[in-house]
């Protein structure tokens, strides 16, 4: 059985920091991947104005769900963070259809599925996970915004 | 089998890996073949001009992304934690993960040809010839869907082995003592999560088009095929070295082992990966040269392509170096590694040809670059991964390959692949353009093409003979042991093959050659670095 396969009741602390090492790298170096497809995505839909358009009642609203989503996860609020971020993707559904917030979507839902599955020794890099998906969103909003 | 599907540990992910590069080699290799029997001849029509598009189209998909990666990835998943000291991968599920998903992406792109419309827009897709209105059936979405999961798993596997070897090595392996191969992996890696993204990115909004009527490369709808251009190269030119970065790290272990010497300027060959890493994202444009850009624009890149040969060149003079007043012992692992040297070379030279754009201009697209990326990408990454499998071979399976039969597939393989890809640089020059199913009859086309053909023909023989030779010193070679090549790096250190558990305790480090120090107590290697210091 491999590293992950531990449970976190089961590690010491030397290993679960191990772990958590593992995890974060893992997951920065996935973000980092991230960085660079939204930034080529963003870029291509501002430059053809392809860019959904978020400025509008909704907008505000998935915006504030996805931050609230994102605190809840700092305080540590799984459930919470889980049932906002099912919300939103309701309300994206909602919204006219948009690639660049479409492919975003599927992100959030990887991660609702994550934050359900992931066990505790790997939810601070899975924090970071939302963290980075709340400001992608937040970088589209304002792009969406100025183009 | 079961054990095999559900495997986790890195040195099954890693076989597996490197069966799978075997058999879309072996796919890939037979739409080869099918295309040089095409051309053997002026005016054949051996097949439709339809299924030729086709056929060069699923090669160089297949070559690139279903063989090149996954065999540099397979060695890198099973070599790098044995080289490093480590027990295990550090993401281990994270690996298996990414494998299945580069091995049903490649069988995605296959399923094309059982719908009956598989993907004829090249390699490397250009728009508009890939949006709807030119390739209306189903081909093109298999190829972007199938490029959308092979980049998911290459990713994955780049991040495994990043923090594999940011996290796992032994105690006092720091970074200047890393195996080059290691090294070379580690950079390689680093560069599929910076490049890889842009043809993700490429592929959804390549789908957007197709699928979702979107305008992102359709000129007719105010689209721009530049766009597809330059996010494909953006991805493209570092590609080139992911796979052939590895193949350096390779013939990195080969060379100074059977010349029993250490390799020749450690830190200039570390630090000139790390340059061509960098420089490599610098130069997609000399991709794009025939496109109408500023002049400005093309003396930077031209620049900059040109730079990157140095870096590259460093690394040769190094490998010779090391050869150098060494006690070299010619077995087939070190005949594929100097034949590297000789193949690489010539596909480099011709790189630096088409870095200067007039000449590009005269050549591009025509059989000079295929000439070219055959000699980096099979005189490169092909002969360097032979060497590879002749060297490591006793260390995978715990039996020595044979020699003789090594000797034979050798020769054929070198005289096959030379007769094939070095009369195409005669066809670029003479104006054949690439990517005709058939050519008129003007003078030396014919005979130059019926010798690439014949050459292609040998080098099938010398492949068949060393999986021959493969598959009969699985069961039949001599007992290895060990470290049959008297090696210094820490892989050797473990059983042949290794057991679950690759080390029965994690070894210390103390130099470049942790073997060398083991067996050496009365001169190690830190004593003289010491000592020299």
């Amino acid at each position: 059985m491999g590293p992950e396969a531990s449970g976190s009741a089961r590690l010491d602390g030397r290993e679960r920091r191990r772990v958590n090492k593992r995890t974060q790298l893992g997951m920065a170096m996935f973000l980092i991947a991230e960085a660079v497809f939204f930034f080529l995505l963003i870029l291509a839909c501002a430059y053809f104005h392809a860019l959904p358009r978020l400025y509008s009642p909704s907008g505000w609203i998935l915006t504030a769900l996805l931050l609230a989503g994102s605190v809840s996860l700092w305080r540590k609020w799984r459930w919470g963070a889980m049932a906002l971020d099912a919300v939103f993707l309701v309300g994206l559904a909602g919204t006219p259809f948009a690639m660049l917030t479409a492919v975003l979507g599927l992100f959030v839902l990887a991660g609702v599925i994550a934050l359900a599955l992931v066990p505790a020794s790997g939810r601070s890099a899975l924090s970071l996970y939302w963290y980075f998906f709340t400001a992608v969103w937040l970088v589209i909003f304002g792009v969406a915004g100025q183009v | 089998m079961n054990s095999w599907l559900c495997a986790i540990d890195h040195k099954r992910v890693g076989i597996l890996y490197m069966l799978s590069a075997l058999l879309f080699f072996v796919a890939g290799g037979m739409e080869a073949m099918v295309m040089r029997a095409q051309l053997a001849a002026p005016r054949l029509q051996l097949i439709t001009p339809e299924t030729y598009n086709q056929m060069f189209t699923m090669h160089g998909t297949t070559m690139i992304f279903l063989v090149a990666m996954p065999i540099l990835t397979g060695f890198g998943v099973y070599l790098a934690p044995l080289m490093i000291g480590a027990n295990e991968m550090a993401l281990p599920r994270l690996g298996a993960l990414s494998f299945w998903l580069q091995f049903f992406g490649g069988l995605l792109l296959y399923f094309s040809f059982a719908t009956g419309d598989a993907p004829d827009a090249g390699w490397f897709s250009y728009a508009p010839l890939s949006e709807k209105p030119f390739s209306p059936g189903p081909g093109l979405d298999y190829w972007a869907l199938a490029l959308l999961m092979i980049a998911g798993g290459s990713i994955g596997s780049a991040i495994n082995l990043i923090v594999t070897i940011a996290t796992e090595r032994a105690p006092g392996m720091t970074m200047r003592l890393v195996p080059l191969f290691v090294w070379m992996t580690l950079v390689a890696s680093l560069m599929i999560v910076f490049a890889l993204p842009a043809l993700g990115a490429s592929a959804v909004m390549l789908l957007s088009d197709r699928l979702l009527h979107a305008r992102f490369f359709d000129p007719a709808q105010g689209g721009a095929p530049l766009l597809w251009q330059h996010y494909f190269w953006i991805f493209g030119h570092p590609e080139v070295y992911i796979v052939v970065l590895p193949a350096f790290g390779m013939i990195s272990e080969v060379i100074p082992v059977f010349s029993r010497q250490p390799i020749f300027g450690y830190p200039f060959v570390a630090t000139s990966t790390v340059a061509i890493a960098f420089l490599s994202y610098g130069v997609w444009v000399h991709h794009m040269f025939a496109v109408a850009l500023g002049r400005n624009f093309l003396a930077v890149f031209a620049a900059a392509s040109m730079l990157i040969a140095v870096p590259t060149g460093m690394k040769i003079f190094s490998w010779i170096a090391t050869m150098w007043g060494g006690a070299i012992r010619f077995t087939t692992a070190m005949l594929f590694a100097v034949a590297f040297l000789w193949e690489f070379t010539v596909g480099g030279l011709s790189g630096v040809a088409f870095a200067t754009v007039p000449l590009d201009w005269q050549l591009t697209d025509t059989y000079f670059v295929v000439a070219h990326i055959h000699y980096v990408l099979f005189g490169g990454t092909v002969f360097a991964v032979l060497a590879a499998v002749h060297y490591w071979f006793p260390k995978f399976s715990g039996r020595m390959m044979d020699e003789k039969l090594g000797r034979w597939s050798f020769w054929l393989i070198v005289l096959g692949f030379n007769t094939a890809a070095f009369v195409q640089h005669f066809l670029g020059l003479l104006g054949m353009p690439r990517r005709v199913y058939t050519y008129p009859d003007l003078p030396w086309l014919g005979a130059l093409n019926l010798i690439s053909t014949v050459g292609a023909a040998i080098l099938v023989f010398g492949i068949l003979l060393f999986c021959a030779n493969v598959a009969m010193s699985l069961f039949f070679g001599a007992v290895a042991g060990d470290d049959p090549w008297n090696a210094w790096t820490l892989e050797w250190a473990a059983s042949s093959p290794p057991a679950l558990r690759n080390f029965a305790e994690i070894p210390e480090v103390r130099s470049r050659r942790p073997l060398w120090d083991r067996k050496h107590p009365e001169a190690p290697d830190w004593m003289a670095v010491r000592g020299g210091a």
